[in-house]
């Protein structure tokens, strides 16, 4: 809660200078107002109590019209600054969570679902919008507003000016007091608006498992039933919020009430004048509308907060440790391979460990292919080499020609291939290039060759510039891997580490796969995880994962495996 | 028949909430007119009674005007408040309705389309859809109806005094409450349907990046990703500033109206005056009842958005509803033995597609254990589907228990045959509930049993809430292999005669996947059928027969045998 609020009093700061404009245009249009209202007052009164014709007035009409278009026009731009500054924040806070998202990286993002937090990124950073954009100037003018128009009733009557001056702090008071109220209500009530809120998206999601069920006809009306228990819990926590404005406005009329019947009063005896009068009682709601319109954009506050600590709680995910090495360093020395001493690794302080004291070398020219059962640690293991995920204890090294640990960083020569490759809406030499923004086309083809890639991308319609995606081509399991592979090597990785790149093909295309890998390995560190006998058959090198070890398999278990 | 009745159509009970609702919106737009004008007329009267001096002042009865501001004051109070009770109730009401009627006619469509043709993203519009079509009432009835009566009644009392004020104020209203918001409206309409499809393709972009974070390092492409948000965003913030420039412009344009109106009725009321027709006191009244009926016409450019928003949302909701249901699904029963006999089966998802099954010949028997193998996509996962009439099928006969496929029951087979998918969906809430779901009859003990069967009983025993876990948004995140094995103890429980699994232990480890399948195969009836969709080699040893789909065919294969270990 307290870091939502942080996040937030930042959120204003960062909007600074666009809020500023915003709030000081507002202060100009509002005092246009005022003097609209003056100006009203004096025709009113004239045309009322002075005999005057419309005729007269037409000088003063003018005046009222040159006012009227000054505060339309003043109006205007501080809404567009207002909106302005809500969009600058939202843009460059969604960019800030992305970027720290991408140095996260996938260990780090674990606990929070693809959807939630792509939820949060676009429905959660839009909802800070209004808070920026309508709150914090609504806010500002709560306070701008009632003092300017406190100092002008002041000037013109004393008695307006007492009521006024009592009654206005009371509502901010006793609207703070309901609106804690209206939050512990939906503090606790929470889990149970979120669940039945949800629970519409969730029947759709399992329609076809309701009927396999046989329980489609009923789960109609238990959607009906649910929607009933979402109005029921809403309405418990709105009628408090609308229970706020009721009070707000009974102070409002109350106040403005008095100030008409002690004017009423000495209006009769004659001791005041009626354009005061009239004047006064046009400004008294004035003063009372700002904080209706603050009342009313109460609860894009209570949507910032709750968004914010979802936000707050993606920024707080500590960084991969490999973000820090992964950058482009000059180029070292040739890597002639990897060494893993002592490994260990666990997901959290207090969790078993995943590996334990394990040790292992990958070699240059030769595929090493590392098995074990699902679980036992295949995937940590790669973790650890992307350095994704910090070891424990233990020490992994880049080696040179001599066997000497590499000085510097050496993770930015790692080309990396996972189980599902990232394939955003593009085309295929799009994808292609986003490792290598200057990659020429023969490059292109030269790596999708190697990949085994080629042929089926010069088949496809438009060839290299045939877009795929969710408008475009649809590729298969196999087509989508050597596509990755084919992405991978153009940036000419020293490393290829490659998760499970054959899983879930069919035999023909889990044999074009394998056969791509082998023709990557020469001048390559080449690392594969599988579960699969073609990769196995590949193998120069094969490593066992099991009971935390990791451990060279002979010839003869090789066959057994 | 609840499927044939319209979408949006409010029951009963609802409507008569809508109608109550409107009564008080009107009602407390009218005493907020009411309560202004009176004031007005109130001051102004005490004025003229005050300086004809003492005897008029005394003859003045305040104490009934006095009393009418009180009252009305109090009305709009009252009003508004049970207004936005009312409303939000009915809305609330509304929005259920419509989603358990839309939801009714979802479910009785193939769920090929379903699944074809619906992404998350497209279940997720259909949500919000559902929300903005109910809200249709709240946000663009209600004020274009209160503006409508406080308007037609601001104009007649108006115009009752001086008929060419009236007119004037009937103008004005008009202006803003009819040509303003369709100009804002036809002007803005273009920028959101574009901040839609960018929201859209921005949406897309964050699900590949954030799935692909670590490739992106790897592969140096963070600057290409943001580059890529950036466009989009700077897409938006366009499209959206465009839409404020518009809404503020309206807003501004009111406001000067409104004081622009006063002005003219206030120089046709001084006119009457000067004629003798209009008291001095009911000037001022005239003047703020003008400034009062704007109040109501204020929101009505940002009610026109909704109403569009609305529009377009039921468009969108009539399409996907308007599909046609489900042809097949007849009325009679299987009958014992149950045999699944597929002669001949030709079957395609469209006419301009490949075969998926041709001239393919199947029969499996009551209480036979059979494996289901074949590449990816060579349509292991259709013929469950074509059981339940879920695909249709253009050439041969599906025949089970004796009974043409297209003429069964689907209530009647759901009894008897149960099948994970899968895509097999996991309800929000308990374990316990997704037990339910699946089986509302069973108790405590039989879901135990499932979950033994299913080997999660000792991972739920452990949970601090055991049975009461909440999994998914609000609690305890299942792994893949502990999902799939939940799913698979919701169809156990069912306990049905005929068991079809699609790929029951992906996600398991071999340990587990061996445990998982004998206690299976211990838990099942001698005369229980058991299908088993799988690529996975490991479970084949525990299964009597193995059937391949091959060249769009089936084609009985050898098991590898060894016992299983």
């Amino acid at each position: 809660m307290r870091t939502a609020d942080r996040g937030l009093t930042g959120l204003a700061s960062r909007a600074g200078l666009w809020l500023g404009v915003a709030v000081v245009l507002n202060g100009a249009a509002a005092a246009m107002l005022v003097l609209q209202l003056v100006v009203l007052a004096r025709i009113v009164d004239n045309l009322a109590f002075h005999a005057h014709t419309f005729g007269q007035e037409t000088g003063r009409a003018g005046w009222l019209a040159a006012l009227l278009a000054g505060r339309a026009v003043l109006g205007w731009l501080a809404d567009m600054a207002a909106a302005t500054a809500g969009m600058k924040v939202t843009t460059a806070l969604r960019a800030d969570v992305l970027a720290h998202l991408l140095r996260v990286g996938s260990v780090g993002m674990a606990g929070a679902g693809t959807g939630e937090t792509v939820t949060t990124l676009t429905e959660g950073i839009d909802a800070l919008e209004p808070y920026v954009a309508h709150y914090l100037p609504r806010a500002a003018m709560m306070v701008v507003m009632p003092l300017m128009i406190l100092g002008c009733v002041a000037g013109l009557d004393g008695w307006s000016f007492a009521i006024l001056a009592c009654t206005g702090p009371l509502i901010p008071l006793f609207m703070a007091l309901v609106g804690y109220r209206a939050q512990a209500i939906m503090d606790r009530q929470w889990t149970q608006l979120l669940l039945l809120g949800n629970g519409f998206l969730d029947f759709l999601q399992g329609m076809t498992t309701l009927r396999l069920f046989g329980h489609a006809h009923h789960a109609a009306s238990t959607v009906g039933r649910m929607a009933d228990d979402y109005r029921r819990t809403t309405l418990s926590v709105m009628r408090v919020a609308f229970l706020t404005s009721a009070a707000l406005e009974f102070f409002a009329s109350l106040s403005i009430a008095l100030v008409a019947v002690v004017f009423g009063a000495r209006l009769l005896s004659g001791h005041a004048d009626f354009r005061t009068a009239f004047l006064v009682l046009l400004l008294a709601p004035e003063y009372f509308m700002p904080l209706r319109a603050f009342s009313a954009s109460y609860h894009a506050r209570q949507n910032a907060t709750v968004a914010m600590r979802r936000i707050a709680a993606l920024l707080a995910l500590p960084q991969a440790p490999m973000a820090a090495t992964i950058a482009p360093a000059p180029p070292s020395g040739p890597l002639a391979g990897i060494a893993c001493t002592n490994l260990s690794a666990a997901y959290g302080t207090d969790a078993a460990p995943v590996l334990a004291h394990a040790s292992c070398q990958f070699p240059r020219d030769a595929l090493t292919v590392v098995v074990g059962e699902s679980g036992a640690g295949k995937t940590t293991l790669l973790r650890l080499l992307l350095g994704l995920l910090a070891p424990s204890a233990g020490t992994i090294v880049a080696l040179d020609e001599a066997g000497q640990p590499l000085a510097g960083p050496w993770r930015d020569r790692i080309g990396w291939v996972p189980q599902r490759p990232c394939l955003p809406s593009g085309t295929i030499a799009d994808i292609l290039r986003l490792g290598a923004p200057d990659a020429d086309l023969a490059q292109l083809r030269a790596a999708a060759a190697q990949a085994d890639a080629l042929a089926f991308i010069e088949a496809l319609p438009q060839g290299f510039d045939t877009p795929i995606g969710e408008r475009g081509a649809r590729l298969s399991g196999g087509q989508a891997r050597r596509l990755a592979l084919t992405r991978a090597l153009i940036r000419d990785p020293a490393i290829l580490i490659l998760d499970e790149p054959t899983s879930d093909l069919d035999p023909d295309s889990e044999r074009r796969v394998a056969d791509a890998i082998r023709r990557a390995v020469p001048g390559r560190i080449v690392i594969v995880t599988t579960h699969r006998r073609t990769m196995i058959g590949q193998a120069d090198h094969l490593l066992a994962v099991a009971d935390g070890t990791i451990r060279p398999l002979s010839a003869s278990e090789r066959a057994a495996a | 028949m609840s499927h044939l009745s319209p979408l949006f159509a409010p029951t009963r009970p609802i409507g008569r909430r809508m109608a109550a609702g409107l009564v008080l919106a009107c009602l407390a737009a009218l005493a907020n007119f009411g309560l202004l004008a009176l004031s007005g007329w109130l001051l102004a009267a005490a004025a003229t009674a005050g300086l004809a001096g003492l005897v008029a002042a005394h003859a003045f009865n305040m104490a009934l005007p006095a009393a009418g501001v009180r009252f009305l004051a109090t009305l709009r109070i009252l009003a508004r408040y049970g207004e936005r009770v009312v409303t939000h109730d009915a809305t609330l009401g509304l929005v259920g309705q419509i989603r358990a009627r839309s939801f009714d006619r979802l479910v009785r469509q193939p769920p090929a389309h379903l699944s074809r043709q619906r992404s998350g993203e497209q279940l997720f519009r259909f949500v919000s859809d559902t929300e903005r079509a109910g809200h249709a009432y709240l946000d663009a009835g209600v004020p274009f109806v209160t503006a409508a009566v406080c308007g037609l009644a601001s104009v007649g009392l108006v115009g009752a005094f001086v008929p060419s004020a009236g007119l004037v104020l009937a103008t004005g209203l008009l202006t803003c409450g009819v040509l303003l918001p369709l100009a804002a409206g036809w002007l803005s309409d273009r920028a959101t349907a574009r901040i839609a499809t960018q929201q859209d393709a921005m949406h897309g972009d964050l699900v590949d990046i954030l799935q692909g974070a670590d490739e992106i390092a790897f592969l140096g492409a963070e600057g290409a990703m943001r580059h890529r948000l950036d466009t989009r965003q700077a897409a938006i913030r366009h499209a959206r500033l465009h839409l404020a420039a518009i809404e503020g412009g309206a807003r501004a344009l009111t406001g000067a109206m409104a004081m622009l109106t006063a002005l003219g009725v206030l120089a046709c009321a001084s006119t009457a005056l000067h004629g003798g027709l209009l008291s001095a006191a009911c000037l001022p009244m005239l003047g703020l009842g003008a400034l009062a009926a704007f109040e109501s016409v204020a929101p009505l450019p940002a009610a026109r958005q909704m109403a569009r928003h609305a529009r377009l949302a039921a468009r969108r909701m009539r399409a996907a509803c308007a599909l046609p249901p489900q042809a097949t699904g007849g009325s009679l029963s299987p009958t014992a033995p149950l045999d699944l006999d597929m002669r001949a089966v030709g079957m395609r998802y469209a006419p301009d597609e490949a075969w998926v099954l041709r001239h393919a010949d199947l029969t499996i028997r009551q209480g036979e254990r059979v494996a289901l193998v074949g590449p990816s996509g060579a349509g292991k996962s259709t013929v469950a589907g074509l059981l339940f009439g879920f695909h249709d099928y253009q050439e041969g006969t599906i025949h089970f228990g004796g009974t043409d496929a297209r003429a069964l029951d689907p209530d009647a087979l759901s009894g008897l045959v149960g099948v994970m998918a899968q895509d097999a969906h996991l309800f929000q809430g308990s374990i316990r509930r997704n037990l339910a779901m699946a089986c509302p009859t069973a108790d405590e003990a039989a879901m135990w049993s499932a979950l033994e069967t299913a080997q999660l009983a000792a991972f739920v025993r452990q949970t601090p809430a055991g049975l009461d876990t909440l999994i998914g948004e609000a609690g305890l995140r299942l792994s893949g292999g502990q999902g799939r094995r939940l799913a698979l103890a919701c169809v156990l429980l069912r306990r049905p005669r005929w068991l079809i699994l699609d790929e029951p232990t992906e996600g398991l480890d071999a340990a587990t996947e061996r445990a998982v399948m004998t206690a299976l195969m211990a838990s099942l009836p001698h005369d229980a059928t058991l299908l088993c969709i799988t690529h996975r080699t490991a479970i084949l040893p525990f299964l009597e027969r193995a059937v391949e789909i091959a060249d769009h065919r089936f084609h009985d294969v050898a098991i590898p045998r060894g016992r299983p270990r």
